[in-house]
């Protein structure tokens, strides 16, 4: 039994893994130097290894077990949030985490993989080769009740993270191509009106900079342009390891958390940006080689759905980090400080774990 | 629990998404190269401007004084309110706070503040900032932690009106300035010399200013000096002139316009200068109100001109100095020999009227000098003609510039047929020598040019070099040397009797005497331009009333040349001006000390 768990680990991705989350280390090693924040870096080694202890107990589960108490599951994710917005502690204007004791978390990070198990029971268990856009109604409400609890917080980046889960769930479950193209449309339709009817200012006003830093050089726009400073300055080569000066000097915001991708751009320059990025191809790419693997559709839409997050993540981040998007709070997976993040990226490749060493039938 | 499930339409759909992941990660790789490949010159600088926060410190003009020290032009601490801004700081709340304590328009402050700049870069936000400014500033420190005082140097002449037109003004370059290679290291808005000596000395009186570089985080605290250099002050301009002696030569005048200019006739060392009416250069030290502007340029008796070196009269009867020289060296007449002056003279058919219609009767030089015989003149004029009249006049500095250190000076004028055919085209007629030999006609000299020549008589027989500066930064400034004009002693000696007869024995400049102080000098009166009656229709219009003189006799120390704008005659007019101004130098309370021997 133990020797099986053992042969079925993917030792490439779990290699990946640590490796990326060593070099998040070393880079919050360095946007934290002479700050008050210095030695987060140790925080972060301790959340890994507890990450990494999570991971194997997760992968050593079988996800029929936890798919087949997904209801309960849901449950207690929604009693969970909704006790966050009532007495939770307001955090920079917002209300995402819960105190467990001493400890401090982020329910909407594990929301994430209780939504993905949903999920793909849902599709999974809908025992057909092509899905209409009716098949949806179930999975679709749940993504949504989901979501709207995360962004009630405001969290809307968490909450928007759902989204490709969704569609990567649908997709694989064999949503027909008329269906994707009519419902692309609806979306841009709920897409409009939501600009116009909920999205709040400061979240409106993050969009315009966004669009033009210029407009506001200060306000929302200030992140956004000392993130590309940092970045472009780096050049190929970038300034060297704790050498950078945006980051050194405090230009760039929420350095050790958001924009984490950034140090690494200014101090390694080009040449650590595509080691990165490779890195994390190589991770993402592994997770939906495992999804391929898989011995049956629930197997296959569980990976799918937790590496649609990751990948949305990873690429959102990178993206914002490169002045392509506009500056949300999502934290990069891996690399990014924060306990929450690096646990709930950690049982989700355990969960991916667990659907490889169980991929044959017996 | 089901064995089997048909994975395949999963599986390729698979396939599908791991292709969107490449191409995703591929444009990511391709914004990454923009940024860090293509444009990354571009991102350095901005990174750099980023933590590298530049200050200039200004530095203090050099100062102008006279030559016993006393300052003609100085730096007074000024105060600014200037705004220092962060990326986070409340561009609306500090207006609104400023505005009040300030009273200053609310918009105003805010368009200044949102003007684009890098972030912690100084806005000045008042210039002139009064003590009622400072102290309200002062008082809301903790309120609004952005804004500070600054102390910079501002120009002050603490003379005043005084010596206006040497001193000069300064003001801010002008964009024709900006123009010119002179003015290549200045920037808008800086302050430059913008006449008299501010100008002239503008390059050793800026000094260089001092740059400090510093590296700042994000939060404005410098972390570390990257450069420091400190700003370099002007040099020091000392004059020859006497403020004292310049006040009482400016008292002398009153409210009339016209000018003075006194020399030391040996050096040629101006002591005085006086274009009345002058300015207040104060009014331009940090910008000068349109109304002021306009009330100088308009008034009549342009106050922003230097008559002195600027302003160009006939020299009328000073010009019989010259004259009088001309006809001793060429053998024409001797100090003894006499003309007959019946109180006109008939010459080229023309009646050419003496000063004094009765006539002098028989007059040998010294009483044609003394009573400014008007034929004595006509009659050596004509026979000198013009070209050897034109060639004396040259010698003695007039109708040229003398180089004096002050910028803008006038040339003068000494007519000849070469000029005549020159501008108008036409020959010289022989009426026109008997004008010029009174210092009528087109004769124009400036009352510098007048008092260089009478200081040639005074000294001997050399023309000096006139000057105004004696030191910058403590080194001496070289002049030419007086040079001898190759005149016979006695050529001198009886010009000389003639200048102090004109003053002592009853002549034309007796309101100039002193009792117990040898003065010689002469006046004269330049005719205002005929046409200018013709059109105006005024009848009364004064000639401008000139005197030029020296004392004492033996061992001159002192040469003065005055005009007074049509004041009449010289002898009623300028005379008592000049004697006014001997009286002080001369006198008790007026101090001018021997120049200090500075070693070049």
């Amino acid at each position: 039994m133990l020797r099986r768990f053992f042969q079925g680990l993917d030792y490439p991705l779990l290699g990946l893994t640590l490796l990326v989350s060593g070099l998040g280390v070393a880079m919050i090693a360095s946007a934290t130097q002479d700050t008050r924040l210095e030695g987060l870096w140790m925080g972060q080694l301790w959340a890994i290894g507890i990450g990494v202890v999570l991971l194997l107990i997760v992968a050593a589960t079988d996800y029929h077990r936890l798919s087949d108490r997904a209801p309960l599951l849901l449950g207690i994710t929604l009693i969970v949030l909704v006790a966050t917005l009532l007495v939770g502690p307001r955090i920079a204007g917002t209300k995402r985490w819960l105190s467990l004791g001493p400890v401090q978390f982020q329910p909407s990070e594990f929301a994430k993989i209780i939504g993905a198990l949903v999920i793909a029971k849902l599709f999974s268990e809908m025992k057909k080769d092509s899905l209409g856009l009716g098949d949806l109604l179930a999975p679709a409400s749940v993504t949504a009740v989901l979501a709207l609890t995360i962004a009630a917080a405001p969290d809307l980046g968490t909450a928007v993270s759902l989204l490709p889960m969704f569609f990567v769930g649908a997709f694989l479950a064999g949503l027909r191509y008329k269906s994707i193209l009519v419902l692309s449309g609806f979306l841009l339709v709920v897409g409009l009106v939501s600009w116009e009817f909920f999205l709040r200012d400061y979240q409106k006003a993050r969009i315009y900079s966004f669009l033009d830093p210029d407009l506001d050089p200060r306000g929302s726009g200030y992140q956004k342009k000392q993130s590309q400073i940092a970045v472009g300055s780096g050049g190929l080569t970038g300034k060297g390891y704790g050498l950078g000066s945006q980051t050194q000097l405090g230009y760039l915001p929420a350095r050790q958390t958001d924009f984490i991708f950034s140090v690494l751009a200014e101090e390694f320059g080009f040449v650590g940006v595509v080691a990165t990025l490779g890195l994390y191809l190589a991770l993402l790419w592994r997770c939906l080689d495992i999804a391929r693997l898989a011995r049956d559709r629930l197997g296959a839409i569980l990976v799918a759905c937790l590496t649609a997050t990751l990948t949305f993540q990873v690429v959102y981040n990178v993206g914002m980090v490169a002045g392509l998007l506009p500056v949300k709070g999502l934290p990069l997976p891996l690399m990014s400080a924060g306990r929450s993040s690096v646990l709930a990226t950690f049982i989700s490749i355990g969960l991916i774990l667990s659907v490889r060493i169980r991929r044959f039938a017996n | 629990m089901k064995i089997y499930e048909d994975l395949r339409s999963a599986q390729a759909r698979l396939d599908g998404l791991q292709n969107g992941l490449l191409a995703l990660v591929a444009l990511l790789l391709l914004q990454f190269w923009l940024l860090q490949g293509v444009n990354s010159k571009r991102y350095r600088e901005l990174a750099e401007n980023n933590k590298i926060r530049t200050l200039s410190i200004a530095a203090p003009r050099g100062m102008l004084t006279d030559r016993n020290g006393r300052i003609l032009a100085e730096n007074k601490p000024a105060f600014k309110i200037v705004v220092t801004i962060g990326p986070s700081g409340s561009i609306d709340k500090i207006s609104k706070t400023l505005a009040p304590l300030l009273k200053v328009d609310e918009a105003e402050i805010f368009h200044k503040l949102s003007r684009p700049r890098a972030a912690y870069q100084p806005v000045t936000v008042k210039a002139k900032a009064t003590f009622e400014d400072v102290a309200a500033v002062e008082s809301r420190r903790v309120e609004i932690p952005e804004v500070s005082v600054e102390v910079v140097p501002v120009r002050s002449y603490p003379q005043a009106r005084s010596a206006s037109h040497v001193v000069g003004r300064v003001g801010e370059v002008t964009d024709r300035q900006l123009k010119q290679p002179a003015f290549a290291d200045f920037e808008p808005g800086r302050v430059v010399g913008q006449s008299g000596l501010e100008a002239l000395y503008n390059d050793d009186l800026t000094g260089a200013d001092g740059l400090r570089r510093m590296v700042v985080n994000s939060r404005g605290i410098e972390i570390e000096l990257s450069e420091d250099q400190p700003a370099r002050a002007g040099g020091a301009v000392e004059l020859t002139l006497s403020a004292d002696l310049q006040t009482a030569m400016e008292a002398a005048f009153k409210d009339r316009a016209g000018s003075a200019v006194a020399l030391d006739p040996m050096t040629g060392e101006i002591l005085g200068l006086v274009s009345s009416p002058g300015f207040d250069p104060n009014n331009f030290t940090s910008g000068i109100e349109r109304s002021v502007w306009d009330s100088l340029t308009r008034d009549p008796k342009t106050p922003l001109l230097n008559r002195a070196i600027q302003g160009q009269y006939a020299p009328g009867s000073l010009f019989k100095v010259v004259v009088a020289a001309a006809g001793l060296e060429e053998g024409l007449i001797t100090p003894e020999s006499t003309t007959f002056c019946p109180g006109r003279a008939s010459i080229y058919g023309h009646v050419f009227k003496c000063n004094k219609p009765a006539g002098h009767g028989y007059v040998s030089l010294g009483r044609a000098i003394g009573e400014s015989c008007n034929v004595y003149f006509y009659q050596l004029g004509a026979r000198l003609e013009i070209g050897r009249l034109a060639a004396y006049a040259r010698k003695f500095g007039l109708g040229s510039v003398s180089a004096v250190d002050l910028p803008n000076e006038a040339s003068g004028l000494i007519p000849d047929p070469a000029w005549k055919e020159r501008l108008f085209k036409t020959p010289w007629y022989q009426g026109e020598t008997i004008s010029v030999s009174i210092g009528q006609g087109q004769v124009l000299a400036t009352p510098l040019q007048m008092a260089r020549m009478m200081a040639a008589i005074a000294n001997g027989g050399r023309l000096v070099q006139p000057h105004i500066v004696r030191l910058v930064a403590g080194r001496p400034v070289v002049y030419e040397p007086p040079r001898s004009l190759g005149f016979k002693p006695s050529t001198v000696a009886a010009i000389r009797r003639g200048l102090f007869m004109a003053v002592n024995s009853g002549g034309s400049a007796g309101l100039a005497r002193i009792v117990g102080l040898d003065v010689a000098g002469k006046t004269g009166s330049a005719q205002v331009v005929s046409s200018a009656k013709l059109t105006k229709g005024i009848e009364s219009i004064q000639p401008h009333a000139w005197f030029s003189g020296f004392a004492p006799l033996e061992n001159p120390r002192m040469v003065i040349a005055v005009l007074v704008d049509n004041g009449g005659s010289g002898g009623a007019a300028a005379a008592p001006v000049a004697r006014a101004i001997f009286e002080k130098f001369f006198g008790v309370g007026v101090k001018v000390s021997p120049l200090k021997q500075v070693s070049p």
